[in-house]
C-alpha cells in the first residue's frame, strides 16, 4: 500500500521540516523509497517542483485525489479577532485550507508542540491554536469531537521541534498498520510516556540530590535552574538528538518543551520552590514522601558526586 | 504584448511567508512589491518576560538559523549582564554558528536553489539533463548526498549544544557544556569527513586550490586544469549558470551591510580582518565604497508595513503593533522596511565577503556588478575559508584549559543588542529591560533587509530592485524570477502563477 502524504506549515519556524531531515536509517529518501510514501506536496522537499499546488488543494478538497496523511507543522493563526489574516495562502487565511483538507484526510499528524497545542503564539494576539488542542484543554481549531476518516482523532507528536523518529515511527506504523496507543492528550504512548529525563546521564546526580546553581556544572538541574526532564513525557534521553546527546546531558535544562502549556508563563533557567522543593514534582508523587527520600539521598550522596568527580 | 501581472507565490515558511507581486510590461519586470504574509508577533510575546526567557525563544523563530538566533540573545544579554565571555566559550559559539551556516549554504544551494536548473524552462540548456541527475529533488545524486552530508556536520552542534535545532547552550557568559577532549575529537572527526566530502564533491579539488582562484580569470584557468574541477559541483555550477545568464540577472541596489563574522578569542590563531575584534569586520557599503560600520545607523519603518507608528526608528525605540488594514494607504507586507543610515541594503554571505575584502568577490563585483551568480558562487565558497577556521577553533579548544562558562553579576535595568552574521546575513537583537523584566524586544532578520518593503520614500526593498528591469522569456514561466528571489536564499520553493489582469485574478477557492 502506498500512503500520499501533504505537509503543510502553517505558523510555525519550519522546524519541524528540518528536524526530519536529522533522519537516519532510514533516512528522508530511504523512507519515502522503501515504505511507498509518496509525498504529494512539502513547502521545501516537494518531489514534483512542477506541480501546481492550487490545481492540487483543489483536487484534495474536492476527493479527486486521496489523501492519507495530512501533515501539519506550525500552529493555526485565528488573529486577528478570528479572521486568520495574521497568516494567509493565494489571499485568503490558511487556517481556511485546512480546514477544507483536513475533512479528507484519512489521518492528521500535528507535527511539533505549536500544531499540537498553539504552542509559542497560544493565548497570544495571533490567537494560534492547536488543531485539536488549546494547551491543556481539548478543542482547539478542529474542534473536540472532530475524527480523521479513520475514525482518529488528531494524532498529537509534540516536541520544539518534533524528534525526527518519532515523526518517521509514526509513518512507518501507518504504512505498516501498526497497532498505536494513546495518551489522553492523543500523543502516541510509544514516545510520549518515559520522561524526558530517563536515560539523561546526570541521573545519578538527580538520584542522590546533587544539584547545581549556576550553569557549567555536571550536577543535575531540577532544583534550581529550571529543568523539567522530571515532569516531562518525552523520548529525547532515549532517542537522543541528531544522534549524538540531549540538552540535558550537556547542560541544558529541559524546558517541557512536549507539554500543552510549552512555552510556560514563568522563567525559564528557574525552579519555582517552597522551601528548596521544586512546586512540580514527578507526576503521582507525595509531597511528604519526596521530601524525605530526596532529604536522604542528599545524605548519603557519595564524595566523587559532591565533587563533581563523575562526568556526564 | 499586454501588460500583465504575475503573482509568486514563494512557499516560504522558514523565515515567513513570502508573496512576490510583479508586473511585467513587453516582457519586461516594470514593478515589484515583496510580501511578508505571516505575522508571528515574536516581539511582543517576549515582552514582560525573565530577561533570559529570549535564550529559549527566540532560537524558535527559525528552524534552520535557531543557533544563529540564540547567538544574537546571548550576546545581548552579555552587553546587558556586562559578562565577560571566556575565549572557550567564544570558541564553542564560533564553531557552532560555522557548522549551522555551512549545513545551511548546502541545503539552499543544492536542495533549494539548483533545483530551479531541473526547471523544464531550462531543457534547452546543454546541461539540463545532468542539472536533473544531480539535483532532482530526493532522488539527484548531489540532492541525495547533500541530505546525508548536512546531516552529519550538524552533529558538531548536537556535540556542544545537546540539539539541532532549537537549544539554549550559549547563556551570558559563554555557554554551559563542558565538553572532554574526545568530544571535541568527535567533532573534528565530523568536520574532517564533510571537509573531505566538500573537497572531493563541491569543489573538485583541495580547499588550498581553491583558494588560489583570486580573480575572474583565474575561474577560468580553474575550471580548464583538469576535469574534476568541471565536474564538480562548483564547475558545474559555473558552467551552467554562464550559459542561462545568471551572472546578468538580479542586479539590485548594489549596497551591502553585513554584522560582521564572529568575536575573536583575545589567544588565537586565526588572523582578524579587522580591527573591532571580529574575524570579518562589519560593514556597511554603497556602489563599492566602503563606510564605517555603527549599528546605531540602522532604522525601521513601517510606512508601507501592516503596523501601526509613524516614521523610521531604531530598533531600541521600535513597536510592533500589527495593524491588518489590507490594501489601505499602501500598505503590503508583514516586513518592515530596514534601512542602513537611510539606505535598503542587501545581506548574506556575498555581503560578508565584501567587507572581508574577498578578492574573487571583488574582482567579479567590479566585472560585472552583483547578480544572481555571484550571490550564490559567495554561498558555495564561503565554506572554503570557515572550515579551516572552524577546525583551528576546535583544536584550540581542547589545548586551552580555561572555562567555559563565567559567572556576571546581577543587572535590573538596562539594555543590550547582539548582532551575528547568521547563515543568511545580518541577524540582530535589540532588549530593553527594566526590573529585571524584558520591556522591549526588537529582532532584525536577515530576510528582514533583503525581502524588505518600500520605505516612506517609496524607496524599494532589495530583493524588489534586483527583480525590476529583469527580462522575462516566457511570462507563462517567468522562470528568473524564481532564480533572482533564490539567490537571496529565502529558502523557499517557489510556485509561481500568472494571473492576466483583464479576466478575474485566479484565486484558490477552500
Amino acid at each position: 500500500m502506498s500512503l500520499k502524504v501533504y505537509w503543510l506549515q502553517c505558523g510555525g519556524c519550519g522546524g519541524d521540516t528540518w528536524s526530519f531531515f536529522n533522519a537516519e536509517s532510514p533516512n528522508i529518501v530511504e523512507l519515502f523509497d522503501s515504505f511507498h510514501i509518496e509525498l504529494l506536496w512539502h513547502p521545501t522537499i516537494s518531489i514534483d517542483s512542477r506541480r501546481d499546488p492550487i490545481k492540487l488543494n483543489q483536487d484534495l478538497i474536492s476527493g479527486e485525489q486521496e489523501l492519507d496523511v495530512l501533515c501539519i507543522e506550525g500552529s493555526i493563526l485565528r488573529g486577528p479577532g478570528g479572521t486568520g489574516r495574521f497568516d494567509e495562502v493565494y489571499g485568503k487565511p490558511k487556517k481556511d485550507l485546512v480546514a477544507a483538507l483536513a475533512q479528507r484526510a484519512q489521518y492528521i499528524l500535528a507535527l511539533g508542540t505549536c500544531a499540537s497545542f498553539g504552542g509559542i503564539g497560544a493565548n497570544t494576539e495571533i490567537e494560534a491554536t492547536g488543531l485539536q488542542f488549546l494547551k491543556w484543554e481539548k478543542g482547539g481549531f478542529l474542534g473536540s469531537d472532530f475524527k480523521s476518516g479513520s475514525g482518529l482523532p488528531v494524532i498529537n507528536l509534540p516536541g520544539c521541534p518534533c524528534h525526527c523518529d518519532v515523526v518517521v515511527g509514526m509513518l512507518t506504523a501507518l504504512v505498516s498498520g501498526t497497532h498505536i496507543e494513546f495518551s489522553e492528550f492523543n500523543t502516541p504512548l510509544e514516545w510520549y510516556s518515559m520522561m524526558v529525563h530517563q536515560g539523561c546521564t546526570r541521573n545519578e546526580y538527580h538520584e542522590y540530590r546533587v544539584e547545581e546553581t549556576k550553569f557549567g556544572e555536571k550536577g543535575c538541574m531540577f532544583f534550581h535552574l529550571g529543568c523539567h526532564g522530571p515532569i516531562v513525557h518525552g523520548p529525547c534521553n532515549k532517542l537522543l538528538w541528531n544522534k549524538r546527546s540531549s540538552k540535558t546531558r550537556v547542560g541544558v535544562p529541559c524546558f517541557g518543551c512536549t507539554r500543552p502549556d510549552f512555552p510556560q508563563r514563568y522563567p525559564f533557567f528557574y525552579t519555582r520552590n517552597i522551601e528548596g522543593i521544586p512546586i512540580e514534582l514527578p507526576e503521582g508523587i507525595s509531597r511528604a514522601h519526596y521530601m524525605a527520600y530526596k532529604g536522604m539521598a542528599a545524605a548519603a550522596a557519595p564524595s566523587r558526586l559532591k565533587t563533581r568527580k563523575t562526568k556526564v | 504584448m499586454a501588460k500583465r501581472k504575475t503573482k509568486i507565490y514563494p512557499l516560504n515558511r522558514v523565515e515567513g511567508d513570502l508573496e512576490v507581486l510583479v508586473e511585467i510590461e513587453n516582457g519586461v519586470v516594470t514593478e515589484a512589491r515583496s510580501a511578508g504574509i505571516m505575522y508571528r508577533g515574536f516581539e511582543n510575546i517576549l515582552v514582560g518576560r525573565a530577561p533570559l526567557d529570549g535564550l529559549v525563544l527566540t532560537p524558535r523563530i527559525c528552524g534552520i538559523c535557531s543557533t544563529s538566533h540564540l547567538m544574537a540573545a546571548a550576546k545581548a544579554l552579555d552587553m546587558f549582564f556586562k559578562a565577560r565571555v571566556p575565549d572557550n566559550a567564544k570558541r564553542v559559539r564560533n564553531v557552532t554558528l560555522i557548522a549551522e551556516k555551512i549545513q545551511n549554504d548546502f541545503r539552499h544551494a543544492f536542495l533549494l536553489f539548483m533545483t530551479d536548473f531541473t526547471n523544464p524552462e531550462h531543457n534547452k540548456h546543454s546541461l539540463y539533463e545532468e542539472a536533473v541527475r544531480r539535483y532532482q529533488p530526493l532522488k539527484g545524486e548531489t540532492s541525495i548526498q547533500t541530505i546525508q552530508e548536512t546531516k552529519k556536520i550538524l552533529e558538531v552542534i548536537a556535540i556542544l549544544g545537546g540539539q539541532w535545532p532549537h537549544s539554549s547552550f550559549m547563556v551570558p557568559g559563554g555557554v554551559v557544556c563542558i565538553p572532554s577532549a574526545h568530544e571535541i575529537n568527535h567533532c573534528l572527526f565530523s568536520l574532517r569527513k564533510f571537509r573531505q566530502w566538500y573537497e572531493r564533491r563541491v569543489l573538485g579539488c583541495t580547499i588550498e586550490r581553491w583558494l588560489e582562484v583570486k580573480s575572474k580569470s583565474d575561474i577560468d584557468l580553474w575550471l580548464d586544469e583538469t576535469e574534476s574541477h568541471g565536474n564538480s559541483d562548483l564547475g558545474f555550477f559555473i558552467r551552467f549558470a554562464r550559459e542561462a545568464g545568471l551572472d546578468k540577472l538580479g542586479k539590485g541596489h548594489g549596497n551591502f551591510v553585513s554584522f560582521g563574522s564572529m568575536d575573536l578569542p583575545k589567544h588565537t590563531a586565526i588572523k582578524s580582518h579587522s580591527n573591532d575584534g571580529l574575524f570579518l569586520p562589519a560593514g556597511f557599503s554603497s556602489k563599492s565604497r566602503m563606510h564605517k560600520f555603527s549599528q546605531e545607523k540602522i532604522t525601521e519603518d513601517v510606512s508601507h508595513s501592516w503596523f501601526t507608528g509613524d516614521g523610521s526608528k531604531h530598533p531600541y525605540d521600535g513597536d510592533t503593533i500589527p495593524y491588518a488594514s489590507g490594501s489601505e494607504g499602501g500598505k503590503y507586507s508583514w516586513a518592515k522596511a530596514v534601512r542602513y543610515d537611510g539606505m535598503p541594503a542587501e545581506t548574506g554571505p556575498l555581503a560578508e565577503m565584501v567587507m572581508g575584502a574577498d578578492p574573487l568577490i571583488l574582482d567579479l563585483l567590479r566585472e560585472d556588478g552583483p547578480n544572481v551568480y555571484v550571490r550564490e558562487l559567495a554561498r558555495l565558497i564561503r565554506t572554503a575559508f570557515l572550515l579551516p577556521v572552524m577546525e583551528t577553533w576546535l583544536e584550540e579548544t581542547t589545548l586551552c584549559k580555561e572555562e567555559f562558562y563565567r559567572d556576571h553579576g546581577k543587572a535590573k535595568n538596562g539594555h543590550g543588542y547582539g548582532l551575528v552574521e547568521a547563515p543568511r546575513g545580518a541577524l540582530g537583537h535589540w532588549v530593553k529591560i527594566g526590573g529585571e523584566k524584558i520591556e522591549k524586544y526588537q529582532i532584525i532578520t536577515p530576510t528582514a533587509w533583503n525581502a524588505s518593503p518600500r520605505d516612506a520614500e517609496g524607496v524599494r526593498g532589495p530583493w524588489e530592485e534586483a527583480l525590476v528591469g529583469t527580462e522575462i522569456k516566457d511570462p507563462e514561466n517567468p522562470f528568473e524570477l524564481d532564480h533572482i528571489i533564490r539567490s537571496f536564499d529565502p529558502c523557499l520553493v517557489c510556485t509561481v502563477h500568472t494571473i492576466n489582469l483583464k479576466n478575474e485574478p485566479r484565486t484558490i477557492f477552500v
